[in-house]
């Protein structure tokens, strides 16, 4: 029997070994997951985790719509398998059958916070590793097509200005505001700056210009790409915000200017006033 | 009396200025034409070629071959120097161009300067102090005295109010071109 008692048991350490071998071949999923530091908590606490990470990677990419941030696509290609698997680390056979259950318990939350650990929040798994190089060359692709086109625009736009001597139109409304600025300032100079300071009647015609520009057919002025809206565009500001900013700058310019010319005639009708009224007496 | 005039000093060069700025292209033009020497032969050049080209507009290429591309051979000649000749002027006008600018733009410079430091203490003008109330130092600057429109505050006014004269006298002038 001893023969037999040795086979049996070089057949049953044979087994033990053949049974533990396949343990960790049906498990290689899940000690994979523990490895890269995924398990289901985590994929759950990890939606709340992922929305306070910064997304710099999405939040400069304009030309892309934003996509939710789903923790399935984090990790690992295991990391679906993982998730369809309702086993916690702990229940796993691997951590059943292993010769220190009870040390081993202990560390499947320690191993899961050390898996947590041992990948700080700003790294990025392999899989985003892989796409943002290419979300990278495809965002720097698009802003040098954008800058070719600009260029292209801008060449154009001089050689344009170069060639035709056409001056920018000068609309009904600019005019009228002219013509108001310096009636006004004549008027002022006359009869109201004894009274009061100059610049107040000038807010005054500012604010009726205010109210009255709708009245005044509207002028499709043409955009021009000067090199600071082409810097602008190109570094990811959208075209309406710059739009509307080179539109606020155009309506300080033209305040600006109908001050200068309120300011200019009331001084000329002073200094007039003061050559006629010395010359009388 | 002349105290009393410093508001035109200053306007009238800064019209001057911007006058001198409108008519920079003519100038430019006009002192490379002056400085070429090389025009007459220029236009000899193209005479002949025009020449040339009549010549073997009359010569027939089957019956006269060896003639036809003698001359073609000619004029593809003369073309090309031509074309380095044109490529030169060309270069030559862009540095003179570029040579009144400067000199334009130095000059303008100085003599903003020259106003400014004429003027640094003095106002171009008075008024009474209450007519500016809240903008009285802004205007007075640099010169601080009450009620005064400084040299700065009035060139900037200048030029803008020059800029707009000018730019819509050569809009009427534009327009009247075009009728």
């Amino acid at each position: 029997m001893e023969p037999g008692e040795e086979t049996s048991g070089r057949s049953a350490a044979q087994r033990r070994a053949e049974s533990r071998r396949r343990r960790l071949l049906q498990n290689s999923e899940q000690r994979m997951n523990r490895i890269v530091g995924f398990n289901k908590s985590d994929s759950d606490s990890s939606e709340a985790r992922r929305a306070m990470e910064p997304r710099f990677h999405l939040d400069l990419d304009r030309n892309e719509s934003w996509s939710p941030p789903v923790s399935t696509k984090r990790l690992s290609p295991y990391v679906s398998e993982a998730g369809g698997s309702s086993a916690t680390p702990c229940e796993t056979p691997e951590r059943r059958g292993s010769p220190l259950p009870d040390s081993r318990e202990d560390m499947g939350e320690d191993d899961v916070s050390r898996g947590v650990r041992q990948r700080p929040r700003g790294e990025l798994s392999g899989d985003e590793h892989s796409r943002s190089p290419r979300r990278g060359l495809q965002k720097y692709l698009s802003r040098f097509d954008d800058a070719m086109k600009l260029r292209g625009q801008l060449g154009s736009e001089k050689a344009a200005q170069d060639s035709s001597t056409d001056p920018e139109e000068l609309d009904s409304f600019r005019l009228f505001r002219l013509t108001g600025s310096v009636l006004l300032a004549v008027f002022v100079r006359i009869f109201v700056c004894q009274y009061l300071s100059i610049f107040a009647p000038f807010l005054t015609l500012e604010l009726a210009y205010m109210g009255l520009y709708k009245y005044f057919p509207k002028v499709e002025k043409k955009m021009k790409t000067t090199v600071l809206t082409a810097a602008l565009l190109l570094s990811g500001i959208p075209a309406e915000v710059i739009n509307h900013s080179m539109d606020t700058y155009r309506k300080m310019g033209d305040v600006f200017a109908d001050l200068c010319v309120y300011f200019f005639t009331f001084i000329m009708c002073h200094e007039l006033i003061l050559l006629f009224g010395s010359e009388s007496s | 009396m002349a105290a009393g005039y410093n508001w035109l000093l200053v306007l009238s060069s800064v019209f001057l200025c911007n006058l001198v700025k409108t008519f920079l292209p003519s100038i430019s033009s006009f002192l490379s034409k002056v400085l070429q020497k090389d025009a007459e032969q220029e236009m000899e050049m193209r005479t002949e070629i025009q020449n040339m080209r009549l010549e073997l507009s009359t010569i027939s290429m089957m019956d006269e071959f060896a003639r036809y591309a003698r001359l073609e051979r000619k004029i593809n000649k003369m073309t090309d120097k031509l074309k380095t000749h044109v490529k030169s002027r060309t270069a030559q006008q862009a540095k003179m161009k570029w040579i009144v600018n400067i000199v334009f733009y130095i000059l303008q410079a100085a003599l903003m300067i020259s106003l400014i430091w004429k003027y640094y203490a003095d106002p171009v003008t008075v008024v009474p102090s209450k007519w500016i109330s809240p903008l009285e130092r802004l205007v007075a600057f640099p010169s601080g005295v009450a009620g005064g429109v400084g040299i700065t505050c009035w060139l900037v006014v200048c030029n803008k109010v020059v800029a707009i004269g000018l730019h819509a006298n050569s809009l009427q002038l534009w327009r009247c071109a075009d009728v």
